[in-house]
């Protein structure tokens, strides 16, 4: 569904004078419809701006990001992005937030408030709907991020590290009600994560990056069977392509 | 929580209004003494100044014509300024080239004293309504704009990057991410705005058009009525304290969600 050719991205340097950082080399991947593919690679390898780039909302210098054939130039109804930091408009209530990328596209508002509803419950916030994003835990609030990301039904959903800022427990559980709702309708996702146990558990690839300027250096798939839960982790099959993981990414790391 | 530390948080909460009311009988109780003591004509004793106060609030009423007059010129002056700095300070914030192009003048307007501009104003616009319109306005105006674009800078860019995901356009950007994320910003400067509203209504009528609140105060400094004097000052600081509260409430009902970070 995704075609990745030869991407390359450079940031200018801040004064001009010297030289920029390039942060994406020549990367070459391809996503599958209905896939999960996670993304994973040392610190700095580019990943957001890989992210950013799939969603329209960087530009890039040289290749070809193309989905279905058509090139990205902006964003587009087909994706949504759920943000590390999550995003949520602090004056707004969760129902309105989840109603955003709705309303932003022109539905009215009745109409996106119901759908709205529907995925407040989804993800498991109702009786939520009129609390301000302060009155929730940073779990809550990412529900409420994805619940935002599934309300416009994108094609394609791109998670930007989104249980990063979260404690072990609550990212356990947020995987766990991901899947859950993952296996119900397969969306393409790229999902990107520091992680390797949420790399393996939740992909059915693992790509690799090489530190900046990032590029490909592996894509794994991973062979465990779904639905995946609790489960997997004691499997020898996930640990073994865990520990695979860490020893490439720890060679990697500079110093 | 122990039974004994609940009860401390109650107490806690009750004495803070216990406390303003002991702060302020300290104030007014040593006010009282000094004044006294000291037997200065210029300087009423605290009893005095809220007798001259029910005087010229209740008993001849003197005090309403002049505080009209005086807040004709608040009023206009105050919300021309809203109406001009605001835009002002949202597009500054939003738009770079615009914000370059403005800060130079911003930084002069900031530093520049009011006040010593009174004499050109006049000269200019004559001694009536317009000109202390202008001096409110000159007063107010860029220190709204200031921290109308600091809200606007204030906004979280990962919301508008998140907008931008979901195909806002700019108008939307606006309307929905910078201008909600900005409130909170444009009520601090509301607030300090009005404060030098005030002041610079007061301060216009004091130094040149002796109409209003500031020819009440020089006629009553001529007469060295001190009590009067105070008095009226009290009106000013009441109304002050009227507006500003009434703003708190307003910024309550229009943005609750601003972060305080102040402790208990």
């Amino acid at each position: 569904m995704i075609q990745v050719r030869g991407l390359s991205k450079e940031f200018a340097g801040r004064d001009g004078t010297d030289t920029g950082i390039v942060a994406l080399g020549s990367l070459d991947f391809d996503v599958r419809d209905n896939e999960f593919l996670t993304v994973i690679g040392p610190s700095g390898c580019g990943k957001t701006t890989l992210l950013r780039i799939v969603a329209g909302l960087i530009p890039y210098d040289r290749g070809e990001v193309s989905i279905n054939g058509v090139p990205v130039t902006g964003p587009g109804p087909d994706r949504a992005v759920v943000f590390q930091n999550f995003a949520l408009m602090p004056w707004a209530d969760v129902l309105t937030n989840v109603s955003f990328g709705l309303e932003i596209r022109g539905m009215p508002k009745a109409e996106c408030e119901a759908t709205a509803m529907g995925l407040v419950k989804l993800v498991g916030l109702e009786g939520f709907e009129r609390r301000l994003p302060k009155e929730l835990s940073g779990g809550m609030q990412q529900r409420v991020g994805l619940a935002r990301a599934l309300a416009v039904n994108p094609r394609i959903l791109l998670m930007d590290e989104p249980f990063g800022s979260l404690d072990e427990q609550t990212r356990r559980l947020l995987q766990e009600q991901l899947l859950r709702i993952w296996e119900q309708e397969r969306k393409t996702v790229i999902f990107i994560t520091h992680s390797m146990e949420e790399a393996v558990l939740l992909g059915d690839r693992v790509m690799l990056m090489t530190p900046r300027p990032g590029r490909v250096k592996e894509i794994i798939n991973v062979s465990l069977k779904r639905p995946r839960g609790q489960e997997t982790e004691k499997s020898a099959t996930f640990i073994e392509i865990k520990e695979y993981l860490w020893e490439n990414l720890r060679s990697m790391q500079v110093a | 929580m122990t039974v004994q530390e609940s009860k401390k948080e109650r107490k806690g909460a009750l004495s803070a209004d216990g406390l303003r009311i002991v702060v302020f009988a300290l104030f007014a109780g040593s006010w009282q003494f000094f004044a006294a003591r000291m037997e200065n004509m210029l300087i009423p004793t605290f009893t005095e100044m809220v007798g001259g106060f029910v005087q010229l609030v209740v008993i001849s009423g003197r005090i309403w014509e002049p505080l009209y007059i005086s807040n004709q010129a608040l009023v206009l002056g105050y919300l021309f300024s809203i109406v001009v700095a605001i835009p002002l300070g949202l597009a500054a914030g939003r738009v770079r080239w615009i914000d370059k192009l403005l800060n130079p003048y911003i930084g002069v307007l900031l530093a520049i004293p009011v006040a010593p501009l009174i004499p050109i104003v006049i000269t200019a616009l004559g001694l009536g309504l317009t000109s202390r319109v202008v001096i409110v306005f000159l007063f107010a105006f860029i220190f709204i704009t200031v921290n109308t674009r600091a809200g606007v800078r204030n906004v979280d860019p990962g919301l508008i990057e998140m907008a931008k995901s979901f195909g806002a356009n700019e108008r939307q950007i606006w309307r929905r991410i910078v201008i909600p994320g900005a409130v909170p910003g444009i009520f601090v400067g509301l607030r300090i705005g009005l404060a030098r509203a005030i002041a610079g209504m007061v301060i216009v009528e004091l130094l040149l058009v002796a109409s209003g609140l500031g020819r009440l105060l020089l006629e009553f400094a001529g007469r060295l009525q001190a009590d009067f004097v105070f008095a009226t000052v009290l009106v000013v600081i009441l109304e002050a304290l009227l507006l500003l509260n009434a703003m708190r409430l307003v910024e309550q009902r229009v943005a609750p969600w601003a972060h305080d970070i102040s402790v208990e």
